[in-house]
């Protein structure tokens, strides 16, 4: 009954401007490719980073993560640390006893190790996987002592968003993208 | 037309219609807390209960106030003339008391303390060495650095010696005024029950108490300790708290002033606020509070400078009873003079 | 503006206090030392995601974009482009999280495009490019069986409602709207937008907020029902693929062979995107009006893209909002801004506060960003009355065609529709020869038969 449509249609004029079309969309593409590749100064790819001297302790790194935990966590520069006996850092501002008590911790979710080196020094360490992001611990050792607990983007479990949501509601702008190269900002005693 | 084939079988519908549910369903249990920028932070270090002093305590008025000249002031100190020196940046200045600037020192590094002898001769501490100057400004020599690990934070000189402390080797020096070492005082010895300095960061101080003992902050103790010259250690007073009574947070006091009558002026950081003590460390009045410090008060402000010097208070007294206090953030020195007793 | 003119003028205040703020290469103070020969631990630093893992998900998208366009073009095969989705779901979704994809890599382009400073990532420039490059060729095949989305949405599709043409000539002009908005944003710096309200990564990564997640389950219960709603009423990268697989060299073809006008694959497409064969009317008159309305509408182009511009120009205040340097200088010269209060900063009042002590610094960068969206909100603008603009004529338009086949555009190459096609089931050897020329038969009976009730 239905007449058989012929297999090859003849090259017509529909198909001459769609080879043109795709001929040119390549051109471009190849063009495009071309500008992007060199118009970067910057030469390496990036990843988030923290910058502690700009965090303001605002508490959005443990809630506005798309990681729940969140990838930020606080870390220890020992050779900052003041090993202190007191440590504002660990203990809430007026601790009943300077103990390893859950309701004398700063952290709500006694992340922070406690641990006797030798009269009067105590070590801290902080535990990532029950650490949260919140920065209490960060802005009770800032605000009284060396600063040596602060906020870092952790590259083992943050995913590299492409666009930050901490970066976005960050309230003291300390979220960068840095070389992949040098993904953390540590402090050291050497200090600039 | 046939029945679709894959309907007979395993039902993809069922699967997904399950496999949907369940992934909706772990999702939303994991919905997280909307980040909201006006609630807030339930994580805050909250202290602001310890940042208003009771009006009643405070017994001193400020006077006046001037700014040093130098950013990043560190510690000042009184000559016998009245000028006020001030370590501040790179430079220790003179600062006569109408508020002008009369004398000017400048150093390659940063300087962090400065005392004034009775002679007039100006000693400044640079983190590793001492210098000394006369009432001028004209330097006079350059001592040794006593080691490697010397960190000065404090001085305290007379006609015949230079007490310096030192935050790095934990220990006061103890020099004559050539720069010979005499003796060092404080270090920490089971055979003289000196229990030693606990110093997490560089703010030992050290003054001159008219009962001829000297007066060191051990901060990491929250103690002040009197240490007679030759190095016994006679006594040591103040507790570790955030009530107004006692030293705050984990290193404090930072810095020491001793008034006309003996009594103690220390000075604190983090809740940053000028106190007096008397002879034997009982609590006796404020001198300024939190709330007169609030730039100072501001956490952010705690970990600027490397070194971990920026945010913190000096002070020094005059023959008058006067307390000059000295804020490092925003280099200002305010004088307090005691108010009218009512 | 006011904002601007403020800017300066808290520049030149604030410029004499602007002098430092450069610490000197400074030594930290020591820590204790130990008497007990205690060793203090080092921090550790545990390493990104290495590049070469990223050049493997390239070559994985390529390899996935090559079999794709042979299941569909060569293979066939419905069955195998489930596989290779449900092989894309898990691993661009669920292994890689959503992240990185080509829906979001518009905005990197753009972005590095207007930021010097920021390298676009090779992944990002390789996921923009490479599908788009198969697009020319093979038509969406990256749409069929590559994206994590789009085989998402297409395996939990069971009972597809056709929806309106009306509604569905109107909602497809938005991706395209959508794809400008990213550039915009993205380009001022202002954000990733395509990202952050993206439906389904959420559902790869098992978390987000609220609203996100509402969004989530909305996208996937309408997606139960309606074919793809994602990919056809708000995907900006399909969009683009759109465009490319217009002039796309293979195209899919419903029928192996040749076309018997059976129709019995008029209803297998839940996109509708099977057109029916259209002849040339034989009557030049008839077309007149049409010939018209096309004239009309190719001079009213222009006018559009120009309203657009205009309106644009005067979204651009609030969309630059979206950029958190402007929103914070906004909420900064706010007279009504929140006092921060000790004891119970929220992080707004923790913004204000490092407003006010770096004013000068935020009112320019602000005053900065907003001139850029004063320039991106003509092109937004200008580029959405050229889209819609551009739909009208091509509604106008007509493309002759002799045989059932798919949308060039619309088609994502999901391969359903190849076995409605009783020549395909005879090819693959589900009827025979003889079956399928009865069916046709029939067909031809009945479309008789109803002609002739007509």
């Amino acid at each position: 009954m239905s007449t058989p449509a012929p297999n090859h249609p003849p090259v017509n004029r529909r198909q001459f401007f769609r080879d043109g079309a795709r001929l040119a969309a390549m051109t471009g593409l190849g063009a495009f490719l071309g500008v992007a590749a060199t118009r970067s100064r910057a030469s390496q790819n990036t990843v988030w980073q923290i910058d502690p001297s700009k965090c303001v302790y605002c508490g959005q790194c443990a809630t506005a993560c798309v990681l729940k935990p969140s990838a930020v966590k606080c870390v220890q520069s020992y050779e900052i640390c003041g090993y202190c006996d007191l440590c504002t850092g660990y203990f809430v501002p007026q601790p009943n006893s300077l103990d390893t008590g859950a309701e004398n911790q700063v952290c709500p979710t006694a992340a922070i190790e406690r641990k006797f080196i030798e009269d009067p020094y105590f070590e801290y360490n902080i535990d990532e996987n029950r650490c949260i992001g919140c920065a209490k611990c960060v802005e009770g050792c800032t605000r009284f002592g060396n600063g040596s607990f602060y906020l870092q983007v952790r590259h083992d479990r943050c995913l590299n968003c492409n666009e930050c949501s901490i970066a976005r509601v960050c309230a003291g702008d300390a979220f960068h993208r840095v070389p992949a190269s040098e993904p953390y900002v540590i402090k050291t005693t050497a200090h600039e | 037309m046939k029945p679709h084939r894959r309907r007979a079988g395993f039902s993809r519908r069922d699967f997904l219609r399950a496999g949907g549910a369940v992934l909706a369903g772990a999702a939303v249990t994991r919905t997280g807390q909307a980040a909201d920028s006006r609630k807030p932070n339930p994580w805050a270090y909250d202290v602001s209960g310890f940042e208003k002093t009771d009006p009643k305590l405070v017994r001193y008025r400020e006077l006046r106030r001037f700014k040093s000249p130098h950013r990043d002031a560190r510690r000042l100190a009184l000559g016998p003339d009245g000028r006020v020196w001030i370590a501040a940046g790179n430079y220790v200045c003179a600062i006569d008391p109408a508020g002008n600037s009369v004398a000017e020192i400048a150093f390659a590094v940063p300087a962090r303390c400065v005392a004034v002898a009775n002679d007039g001769a100006v000693i400044v501490g640079l983190r590793d060495h001492l210098e000394v100057f006369d009432a001028q400004g004209k330097r006079q020599a350059a001592w040794d650095s006593p080691g490697k690990r010397t960190w000065f934070s404090g001085l305290a000189a007379t006609e015949t010696a230079v007490f310096a402390a030192d935050s790095g080797s934990r220990a006061v020096l103890h020099y004559d005024r050539s720069g010979k070492l005499v003796g060092r005082i404080g270090e920490k010895n089971k055979d003289r029950d000196i229990p030693g300095f606990v110093l997490p960061s560089p703010y030992l101080d050290v003054v001159l108490h008219p009962d001829g003992l000297l007066r060191v902050n051990n901060a990491g103790r929250h103690q002040v300790q009197a240490f007679t010259v030759s190095g016994d250690l006679e006594a040591s007073w103040g507790k570790p708290t955030m009530a107004i009574d006692g030293f705050c947070g984990c290193c404090n006091p930072v810095a020491l002033a001793v008034l006309p009558d003996g009594r103690c002026v220390t000075c604190e950081k983090g809740l940053p606020r000028v106190k007096v003590y008397s002879l034997h460390g009982d609590f006796d009045c404020v001198v300024a509070g939190v709330e007169s410090f609030s730039e100072n008060a501001q956490t952010s402000k705690g970990d600027q400078a490397g070194d971990g010097v920026k945010a913190s208070l000096d002070a020094a007294a005059d023959a008058k009873g006067h307390i000059y206090v000295l804020d490092t953030v925003t280099s200002e020195v305010r004088v307090m003079a005691p108010k009218a007793t009512a | 503006m006011s904002l601007r003119r403020f800017g300066i003028a808290a520049f030149a205040l604030l410029a004499p206090l602007w002098n430092g703020g450069l610490a000197l290469a400074e030594q930290r103070f020591p820590p204790p030392e130990f008497e007990t020969g205690y060793k203090m631990p080092a921090i550790t630093t545990p390493a990104p995601r290495g590049l070469a893992m990223e050049y493997v998900d390239v070559a994985v998208l390529v390899t996935a974009l090559g079999v794709a366009a042979w299941l569909v073009h060569r293979k066939r095969s419905r069955r195998g482009l489930i596989v290779l989705s449900l092989f894309s779901l898990v691993y661009f979704g669920f292994y890689r999280k959503g992240c990185i994809c080509p829906i979001g890599a518009p905005q990197n382009v753009a972005y590095g495009l207007f930021n010097p400073d920021y390298a676009i990532p090779v992944t990002a420039l390789a996921f923009f490019l490479v599908p788009l490059l198969f697009s020319l060729f093979s038509g969406r095949t990256f749409c069929s069986g590559v994206c994590p989305h789009g085989a998402l949405q297409d395996l939990v599709l069971i009972k597809p409602v056709k929806v309106p043409l009306w509604l569905e000539q109107g909602l497809s002009i938005v991706p395209y709207i959508f794809l400008g908005a990213g550039v915009l944003f993205a380009a001022t710096g202002a954000g990733f937008v395509i990202c952050r309200f993206d439906p389904f990564i959420p559902l790869f990564r098992m978390t987000g907020s609220f609203f996100i997640l509402c969004l989530a389950g909305g996208f996937l219960l309408t997606s139960l029902f309606v074919g793809r709603p994602f990919c056809r009423f708000l995907c900006p990268y399909g969009a683009l693929l759109r465009l490319g697989s217009l002039v796309s060299k293979w195209r899919v073809r419903i029928t192996p062979d040749y076309c018997t006008q059976c129709r019995l694959c008029e209803q297998s497409c839940p996109f509708g995107a099977i057109r029916e064969p259209l002849v040339a009317t034989a009557n030049p008159a008839a077309l007149a009006p049409d010939r018209r309305r096309l004239g009309w509408l190719l001079l009213l182009l222009p006018v559009l893209i120009a309203v657009g511009a205009w309106g644009g120009s005067k979204l651009s205040v609030p969309a630059s909002r979206l950029h958190p340097t402007v929103a914070l200088a906004e909420k900064y010269l706010d007279p009504k801004k929140p006092a921060p209060t000790p004891g119970s900063a929220t992080p707004e009042t923790l913004a204000l506060t490092r407003a006010d002590e770096n004013a000068e610094a935020i009112l320019t960068t602000a005053a900065a960003v907003r001139r850029k969206f004063d320039v991106g909100g003509w092109w937004f603008g200008g580029w959405v009355g050229l889209v819609v603009g551009l739909r009208l004529v091509s509604l106008s338009t007509r493309t002759a065609r002799a045989d059932f086949e798919p949308d060039r555009g619309s088609c994502y190459a999901c391969g359903r529709c190849y076995l409605a096609c009783p020549n395909e089931r005879v090819r693959v050897g589900l009827l025979s020869p003889a079956e399928a020329a009865g069916l046709n038969a029939n067909r031809a009976a009945s479309r008789v038969a109803a002609s002739a009730r007509t």
